[in-house]
């Protein structure tokens, strides 16, 4: 590096800085310790570039910027929310609480509760006693019985049932309409004073105003008796038993 | 959010040398007050972008300078005189002689200088820069930065130097 080089390179150099530690300038710095000329011109350089820079920092901030700055950023976060974005965020959050308070307020869809005061009625009337209309284990006997009686006859039977014996059967009321009641036994032991331990509702669909009934059988526990309840055809059946569901489950 | 990084301390810290630097470069108070309010402004809506708190003094000053030359697309450039591009050799000029004038002519004299220049020339002087923020700042490379920063500084001197003999009174009468 000769002298000129130097001070090229030492054009860029602000004493006090960490300039020096730049490898060109250090060895800059190096030869201007060697060289008296380059170390003249140097000093000079450096007192005239610190004046300059005194000029820099010299420039004053007005006063009162610094508040002002802040202030009208505080009064632009207050109307931020009235910017179109904000507004239309706000808008949409409204929208959101209005309809969440519609879903508090607005009358909720009445549930049906038929099928389920039918059950009640159905398991009440198994568990507190009932007169069988007809004693008789032979199935076509019940079968006759019930359509001769205006009662619904042209039920179907699951496999399992079919198998199982009858005792009888009654002809119950709900709303004006027939319920045939078909008595099964388990075979298990009866409880004195009783003579079956399985029953079978079977109800006119068209009887049982409801809006939806599943075809898969829907288990519930009524009281003592578990049931399953299942439609089928123009008929709605109402299977129900002392025990747990997978004591109905083997009749269906 | 860290306390230092909160919108009244950054503007407590770095508001005086940001406007400094707008000063630099606008020679003009109230365009400094805007550039300066305005680079906080930009702060508050897109400084939560900002991952690394380490670079909000950069950033700051690379918002300010970028919001500047915007500005500068929509004026009418300041009137430059042509002077040589590559200072080779600097004119001889007494810091004495610097130091007689006030900051104003100083900046004016910078006004002069390529406007390519200005930027480098004023954050080299405000002296709190490393030539790697400088870069940074300005976004260009490291190099690239050295050779606006030696061209300005030439420049600039021999604005100074001929602004203060054509001030100085004839020797030969």
């Amino acid at each position: 590096m000769n002298i000129t080089e130097a001070k090229r390179i030492l054009l860029l150099y602000r004493p006090g800085t960490a300039d020096a530690e730049d490898p060109q300038i250090a060895e800059a710095l190096a030869l201007a310790k060697m060289e008296p000329e380059l170390a003249r011109w140097l000093e000079v350089h450096c007192a005239r570039q610190y004046v300059i820079g005194d000029k820099f920092r010299q420039i004053t901030v007005p006063a009162g910027l610094k508040e002002q700055i802040i202030s009208e950023q505080a009064a632009a976060d207050k109307t931020r929310f009235w910017r179109p974005k904000y507004a239309l965020a706000m808008m949409a959050a409204l929208v959101l609480l209005l309809g969440l308070l519609a879903l508090f307020w607005l009358p909720k869809p009445v549930q049906d509760d038929t099928l389920v005061i039918y059950q009640k009625q159905m398991v009440d009337v198994a568990l507190r006693g009932y007169g069988m209309d007809l004693t008789t284990t032979d199935p076509e006997k019940i079968r006759s019985h019930l359509a001769q009686n205006s009662a619904p006859a042209n039920y179907a039977l699951t496999a399992a049932l079919q198998q199982t014996a009858v005792a009888g059967c009654a002809i119950e009321g709900w709303q004006n309409a027939k319920v045939s009641m078909i008595c099964f036994r388990t075979g298990k032991p009866l409880p004195p004073g009783t003579q079956s331990d399985l029953w079978l509702f079977v109800v006119d669909r068209a009887n049982l105003a409801v809006s939806t009934i599943s075809e898969t059988p829907q288990f519930s526990k009524v009281n003592r008796l578990t049931t399953a309840m299942w439609a089928k055809g123009d008929k709605i059946y109402l299977l129900g038993s002392e025990g747990d569901e997978q004591t109905i489950r083997q009749y269906l | 959010m860290p306390e230092d990084m909160k919108f009244e301390s950054l503007v407590e810290r770095y508001y005086a040398p940001l406007y400094q630097f707008a000063f630099s470069l606008t020679r003009v108070e109230a365009d400094a007050c805007d550039l300066t309010q305005q680079t906080f402004t930009i702060w508050a809506m897109k400084g939560h972008q900002l991952r690394d708190d380490s670079k909000v003094k950069t950033w700051l000053f690379t918002t300010l300078h970028r919001e500047f030359l915007n500005s500068r697309r929509r004026q009418t450039r300041f009137p430059h005189l042509d002077l040589d591009a590559a200072a080779a050799e600097l004119p001889v000029v007494s810091p004495a002689a610097i130091n007689r004038l006030d900051t104003t002519r100083v900046l004016e004299m910078l006004g002069q200088v390529d406007e390519i220049f200005q930027a480098p020339v004023a954050l080299f002087y405000l002296q709190d820069y490393s030539y790697n923020e400088m870069a940074e700042i300005l976004g260009v490379p490291l190099g690239t930065v050295k050779s606006r920063l030696a061209r300005g500084i030439g420049q600039l001197q021999q604005m100074l130097a001929r602004d203060i003999t054509a001030g100085q009174p004839p020797t030969n009468l």
